[in-house]
């Protein structure tokens, strides 16, 4: 196909460029005008981050094939403001505290402008539906709806100007103010630059071939068809590594490139670097992988029985981890309850969904160090284990962290930094490496799935007085954090409570699923879940409260937790009270009272959403016009 | 009625860095020309905030503004050691390495102030970029004590390391002590469950958490939200399905995301408990704002229709399935009466 030749407006300059036909409008303006502001974050159309103007309308730069901006007014997150001119919606994020990572920012700052050019008196409610098309995972969106309806009321005069500015702490007291934060302002002009918008000179683009198998012996690879193809500066695999290959955050079972075997689909194979990304993407298609499949387990209980599968050598059961806690006797605590409950819990495996796909570069400097610019959340650990593999001296290994658009705990894993030295060593180019949404979600952890089985006795009056609590986890192909997950799971997971008799086990375990690894909350969420649920269900059968039933057993100051350790100050009945008070709770046992109850839909709430019904009630308003 | 409200609540605990290993973070200061300073420590945000806190924090300490404050650098080659960003321990292990350090180097330019002045050090006072003696009228601008200093032979810095006394677990009965700092939470959720179609809304929650000390009020309450709402996907739509191996929820198109359209109003509450052993108070919050959300929403389903869910997520399918398996078990109990 021949080139285009785009002639448009672009933040208010007159542009006359050469395109691809198969760029998208994302790609010209960011690879080709350099306007990094607005980011990719799924290329499908679903998060909204790269949200432009197009002759004045908010579209999905992801979705508009470069053709369509033939003489049409383009406008970037770049064309609003700037750091020092940001314009009045921006300046209200910053007061706001609307942006934390900051990449979902610059298409939200599109969305909130465009909601109010559309209607400068949007209530809260319009403004969701407005900025519905527009994903953030770090702020729970309350702060951007904060921001919006700033900018709207200083625009429409109802409020001054001054409600924009920094709020100087009176005492000079910079601890406990609300000082704005230092990083907005290169957020929410998009000029911040993540690791997905840097470039380096002679910069090579890597891709990375990935195994459609679950679990299959590597019989042969060949890569000669891609070595020979014009364009490719270098191709590497497992036989590449240097020094003692394989990472993890607690064991270091992974390889940087499949080593003899996959585990899992999506486990890495080969990486190509080459001059531009879609010739990498084609020497992919040049190199030939024999598998030799292998029988395959995805049910972590399956995993544990003798006879299954074994997916690494050295965890003949594929155990990658049994945390447990004893505590008393329960067998004799469960002979004194009243009352014993027994019940099976489970959660489902998660997607970290942060907004920044992964993506790095990396480079040897003219000293030889290897250096790796990326989002990673753990700069220490991965210089540590990226010496090893390479077999360098810890200081000719450099970490650079650069702004990470959300982690949550999926970015602790060194997951294609290895890849990047490797590339970087063998071409002596810089090279980059971008995921693609897809390939963020198939290749890096998940939260753990779990199945939890919660056996607890209490007296009448609702002391709890034995639990027994086993969780079995999906850990899938590699160990990754499963063993610190399973050691939090298991020492938080009964609860802030007095319990004389616990039998807690959590089990990580390997399968040839997507592998699971940290993630907010870390084995927490899924065990607290549990005991948190059981309460409720033990309170009703006692007739208590569920505040009630948990002060009868709450710590307090001087307790002594599961693992016996002696704790001071504990504030959990001073969090309690607090809560009751602060959501007005009508106290009384949970026997789907809903009905009945007199505490419900009072300030706090927000109104429940009813899609549309904005439209209906302007249709309806307007029909007396109609007929007048 | 097609719609039923209902609230649940749920507690929390959670342990402040890492768990059942020393935890150490360090941080360097330097007080700088014009009366700014310099931190360094290796450490950048990953959407939490932290820059600005440790900003607030050097300034605190200095008696000047946090926008005074350079703060990074993100560098193994360039920064000490400050570890993960990661475990809830930002606020508490850097935070209060950078209040180390900055203590030290303020501890430098107070001496050569003092033997200026010809003061006791400790009657000088560093507050609002200047740095006074109380008792006397001795006052300079911060930026003239630098100069002082450095006309003195001397650059005010600081190096400040933060480690934790904690042990790892006994393999048999778990006995250890893996953190020396704890939070605890509560949370209110109320839930609208449409009968009709299984839709649970959830509208508002009512959010209790001891973070120690808020260095940033609002900050803590960005935490609190956002943790509140990714716990709520999980609750009520994400899912992450793999068949055989294979994800069938590959993009963004499939794995169901919360929207603004989809978020409950959350009200904070911020408990402060200070921490003894460190020299701030501070804990933290990352964490624990998502561990009470999703019982506390189970638990309000359970009180508007009485479907008790106990597989994660209480999608639409779910929730009317559990209403109705709770109809079929009443007409029977019914029946037998």
């Amino acid at each position: 196909m021949p080139d285009l030749r785009i002639d448009a407006t672009v933040n208010g300059r007159a542009i006359s460029r050469p395109a691809k036909p198969w760029q998208r409008l994302l790609d010209f303006l960011r690879d080709d005008l350099n306007l990094t502001g607005n980011k990719e974050g799924c290329g499908a159309g679903e998060c909204g981050t790269c949200s432009v103007f197009l002759d004045g309308v908010l579209v999905k730069s992801c979705l508009v094939p470069v053709a369509k901006a033939q003489n049409a007014r383009v406008e970037t997150i770049e064309s609003l403001g700037r750091a020092g001119a940001l314009s009045v919606l921006q300046r209200a994020f910053h007061k706001a505290g609307a942006s934390q990572c900051g990449y979902c920012i610059p298409g939200m700052v599109m969305a909130g402008t465009a909601a109010l050019r559309a209607n400068p008196l949007a209530g809260r409610e319009e403004i969701r539906e407005r900025l519905g098309g527009n994903i953030c995972r770090c702020t729970g969106y309350q702060k951007i709806l904060d921001a919006v309806e700033l900018t709207r009321d200083v625009g429409n005069g109802t409020l001054p100007e001054s409600a924009l500015a920094e709020e100087e702490p009176a005492d000079g007291r910079f601890i406990g103010a609300n000082v704005r934060r230092l990083d907005a302002p290169s957020k929410v002009s998009g000029a911040l630059k993540y690791a997905a918008d840097m470039t380096m000179p002679g910069m090579l683009h890597v891709q990375v071939l990935r195994s459609p198998h679950p679990h299959a012996r590597i019989v042969s690879i060949d890569t000669a068809g891609a070595q020979a193809m014009p364009g490719v500066a270098g191709v590497v695999m497992a036989d590449d590594v240097p020094g003692i290959d394989g990472f993890g955050v607690f064991v270091n079972d992974q390889p940087v490139l499949a080593r003899g075997k996959v585990r899992y689909v999506g486990d890495a194979i080969v990486a190509v670097a080459a001059e531009d990304e879609l010739t990498a993407r084609r020497a992919l298609d040049h190199v030939t992988v024999v598998y030799d499949p292998l029988p395959a387990v995805f049910d972590p209980r399956e995993a544990m029985r003798p006879g299954a599968p074994v997916i690494h050598d050295d965890a003949p059961d594929n155990i990658t981890k049994h945390i447990p806690i004893r505590v008393g006797d329960v067998e004799s605590g469960f002979a004194r309850s009243d009352l014993i409950v027994t019940q099976t819990y489970s959660t489902q495996a998660i997607e970290h969904a942060y907004l920044e796909p992964e993506a790095g570069l990396g480079y040897v400097d003219p000293d030889g160090v290897v250096t790796i610019i990326s989002p990673s959340q753990n700069i220490t650990h991965h210089r540590h284990m990226l010496a090893r593999i390479l077999a360098l001296p810890i200081n000719r290994v450099r970490f650079i962290m650069s702004p990470v658009g959300g982690g949550f705990g999926g970015k602790e894993d060194m997951i294609y930094q290895g890849i990047l030295a490797l590339l970087a060593i063998k071409t002596g180019r810089p090279v980059r490496y971008v995921f693609t949404r897809e390939e963020s979600i198939i290749a890096t952890a998940k939260r753990h799935p779990s199945r939890t089985t919660l056996k607890m006795g209490l007296t009448r009056d609702g002391r709890i007085c034995a639990v027994e609590f086993r969780m079995i986890s999906d850990g899938g192909a590699y160990g990754l954090s499963t063993e610190g997950v399973m050691r939090k799971a298991a020492i938080l997971g009964a609860g802030p409570y007095n319990i004389a008799n616990l039998r807690m086990d959590t089990y990580g375990v390997y399968t040839n699923n997507t592998p699971s690894g940290a993630f907010r909350s870390f084995g927490a969420l899924q065990t607290q879940f549990a005991t948190e649920s059981h309460l409720d269900i033990c309170a009703e059968k006692l007739g208590l409260d569920p505040f009630a039933i948990r002060r009868v057993n709450a710590m307090r100051d001087g307790a002594v937790t599961h693992t016996k350790q002696t704790l001071g100050s504990v504030s959990l009945m001073r969090a309690l009270a607090a809560a009751e008070e602060a959501a007005r709770w009508e106290a009384g046992p949970p026997s789907s009272r809903g009905a009945t109850r007199h505490d419900l839909g009072g300030a706090g709430n927000r109104a429940p959403c009813t899609l549309g019904a904005r439209f209906a009630a302007a249709e309806h308003a307007a029909q007396p016009e109609k007929v007048a | 009625m097609a719609r039923r409200r209902g609230r649940g609540m749920a507690a929390c605990w959670y342990g402040i860095a890492r768990t059942a290993t020393v935890d150490r973070a360090a941080a360097w200061a330097e007080i700088d020309d014009g009366g700014t300073a310099k931190i360094a420590t290796g450490v950048t945000e990953i959407g939490e905030g932290i820059l600005t806190v440790l900003a607030q924090i050097a300034a605190e300490e200095l008696g000047i503004r946090p926008q005074d404050v350079t703060i990074g650098d993100n560098d193994t080659a360039r920064a000490p050691e400050a570890a993960h960003a990661g475990a809830t321990r930002q606020t508490y292990m850097i935070g209060n390495a950078v209040a180390l350090a900055a203590r030290q180097a303020r501890a430098q330019l107070v001496d050569v102030v003092a033997s200026q002045w010809g003061v006791a050090a400790n009657l000088v006072e560093t507050a609002n970029g200047e740095v006074f003696a109380r008792k006397t009228n001795h006052r300079m601008p911060m930026g003239d004590a630098v100069s002082l200093c450095k006309s003195r032979g001397v650059v005010p810095v600081g190096a400040a390391s933060f480690g934790t006394d904690t042990t790892g677990l006994d393999p048999v009965d778990g006995s250890g002590r893996p953190w020396q700092a704890y939070v605890f939470g509560c949370q209110v959720a109320e839930v609208e469950v449409d009968t009709l179609t299984g839709e649970v809304q959830v509208l508002g929650v009512w959010a209790v958490h001891d973070v120690g000390r808020a260095v940033n009020p609002r900050g803590v309450e960005g935490q609190i939200e956002g943790g509140i709402v990714q716990a709520l996907g999980q609750a009520l739509m994400e899912d992450y399905r793999i068949e055989n191996g294979r994800t069938t929820t590959p993009g963004l198109a499939k794995y169901i995301l919360p929207t603004a359209l989809d978020v409950p109003h959350v009200t904070s509450v911020i408990l402060e408990d200070r921490d003894p052993i460190g020299p701030l108070g501070v804990k933290g919050i990352g964490e624990p704002a998502m561990v009470p959300t999703i019982p506390a929403v189970m638990n309000a389903i359970y009180d508007a229709v009485g479907a008790r869910i106990t597989a994660l997520p209480a999608t639409p399918e779910r929730v009317l399935e559990a209403i109705k398996e709770r109809e079929r078990a009443s007409r029977h109990r019914a029946a037998a009466e």
